[in-house]
């Protein structure tokens, strides 16, 4: 009878425990390749890392949210305060499982729950370019969050709900081009933090996947990017393309907000990364944004 | 014919015009002014974007509402007229008036300067435009609100 009880309390304490795991990718998913060092700077754009960790990648940044203030972390190549003696399997852990060289759980303020659907070699072009920066020494503060959201640990139980490799949209019906821009969108561009609302667990809803919601910097609504008529609908692919190259609309109206670093970071690909872009955006579901 | 009648008739067909510019705000005048700058954008991005054939005398004429409306569209925002009217004017115009000023004489100076250049190609007309597109982006970004 004692020993069944114990065994109860062994189960109901290891459950959590091992639910709440991080998880760690295969180091044989890196290649042993020689890094793309141009590949990296696209991705860097793509993937607007100055536009929060700043020009110099030192940090600093604070965000202000429902689970409390986030400081964004030095990624410059300080070896003490930045991530200069980061391995490239640290940073893959760090990008594609939100997880530190420590093992902890990073919180998804820090979008990984996209850029877990890049390609493990994509990190390693990337590493390589942000070694090129200059050293920052700047310590950053550390994040300032209440309970429950402060024990790490419970991070692991919502990353079981919402963090996947899995494209959110499936393969059949995408041309060759529009995969490439699903890749740019949906993982490195990690344009659903913002443009898809998120449930009462903070996590994004992919049943309104880029239908637009609240505007996580405060005030207006983040518009509705899918091919909706409340959304993108009268766009021709031109249209988003050279939106993203220019920062005007069809009506000749300009970005505003958060929007305006992101369309000055896509200005810098290449034109076919544009169009790429602008052909998902017109593949995905139409979806009216009301349902929240 | 009476000298004061002439002076009454004058008033008297001057009058109709006096509440229509007094009906409109300035509010919804600077928008009316930007919505013909965005319809002129549009004529000379079609171009350039190569979705319509490039058309000098077209060109030349949006440019010219360009340069109208940047000649006016400053006076458009006195004290008091900070909100209302659904106005995407940001406060910044009134806190920093300065700020606001130097990006308004940037649109008239390109403007200006793109009429006078009086485009004949697709080439000139890029030339030309360029910079006004600069500075809608620019003064856009600091001194009207977000959608």
């Amino acid at each position: 009878m004692t020993r069944r009880l114990l065994l109860g309390i062994i189960v109901i304490l290891l459950v959590p425990w091992v639910l709440t795991r991080p998880n760690t990718i295969d180091p044989g998913r890196l290649p042993a390749a020689d890094p793309d060092l141009a590949n990296g700077e696209l991705l860097f754009h793509a993937g607007g890392c100055a536009s929060c960790h700043g020009e110099d990648l030192a940090g600093g940044h604070e965000m202000h949210t429902p689970f409390g203030i986030f400081r964004v972390p030095n990624i410059s190549p300080d070896p003490g305060a930045g991530i200069g003696a980061w391995s490239t399997l640290d940073l893959a852990n760090a990008m594609l499982r939100g997880v530190s060289p420590s093992g902890e759980h990073y919180y998804p303020a820090f979008p990984y729950t996209s850029y877990a659907r890049m390609e493990p070699a994509d990190v390693l072009d990337l590493k390589a370019w942000l070694d090129t920066f200059e050293p920052r020494a700047t310590v950053v503060g550390d994040h300032e969050v209440g309970f429950p959201w402060n024990i790490r640990r419970g991070i692991g139980l919502w990353k079981k709900r919402y963090l996947s490799d899995e494209p959110v949209i499936a393969d059949a019906g995408l041309s060759d081009i529009a995969l490439r821009g699903r890749y740019l969108v949906e993982a490195v561009g990690h344009c659903g933090e913002c443009h898809t609302p998120r449930d009462r667990f903070g996590g994004p809803d992919d049943s309104e996947w880029l239908a637009g919601g609240p505007n996580p910097d405060g005030e207006g609504k983040v518009p509705n990017i899918t091919p909706h008529e409340d959304g993108l609908a009268a766009w021709s692919e031109a249209d988003i393309a050279y939106y993203l190259e220019s920062g005007f609309t069809p009506d000749y109206d300009t970005a505003g907000g958060s929007m305006v670093e992101v369309q000055e970071n896509f200005a810098q690909l290449p034109g076919s990364d544009l169009a790429a872009v602008a052909a998902y955006l017109k593949a995905v579901p139409a979806k009216s944004g009301s349902a929240r | 014919m009476n000298r004061s009648f002439v002076l009454f008739a004058c008033i008297f067909l001057l009058l109709p015009t006096v509440p229509v510019l007094a009906g409109e705000s300035p509010q919804e005048a600077r928008h009316e002014s930007m919505e013909n700058v965005g319809g002129a954008a549009k004529k000379i991005g079609k171009m350039m974007k190569g979705e319509t054939e490039f058309d000098a005398a077209v060109a030349n004429a949006s440019l010219n509402v360009w340069a109208e409306s940047a000649a006016t569209f400053g006076n458009l925002f006195p004290e008091g007229s900070e909100t209302g009217h659904d106005t995407e004017a940001k406060a910044t115009i009134w806190t920093d008036r300065a700020g606001f000023d130097e990006q308004l004489a940037l649109f008239a100076e390109k403007a200006d300067a793109a009429v006078a250049a009086n485009p004949q190609d697709l080439d000139a007309l890029k030339a030309a435009a360029g910079p006004v597109f600069k500075v809608c982006k620019s003064c856009h970004e600091s001194y009207r609100l977000d959608d």
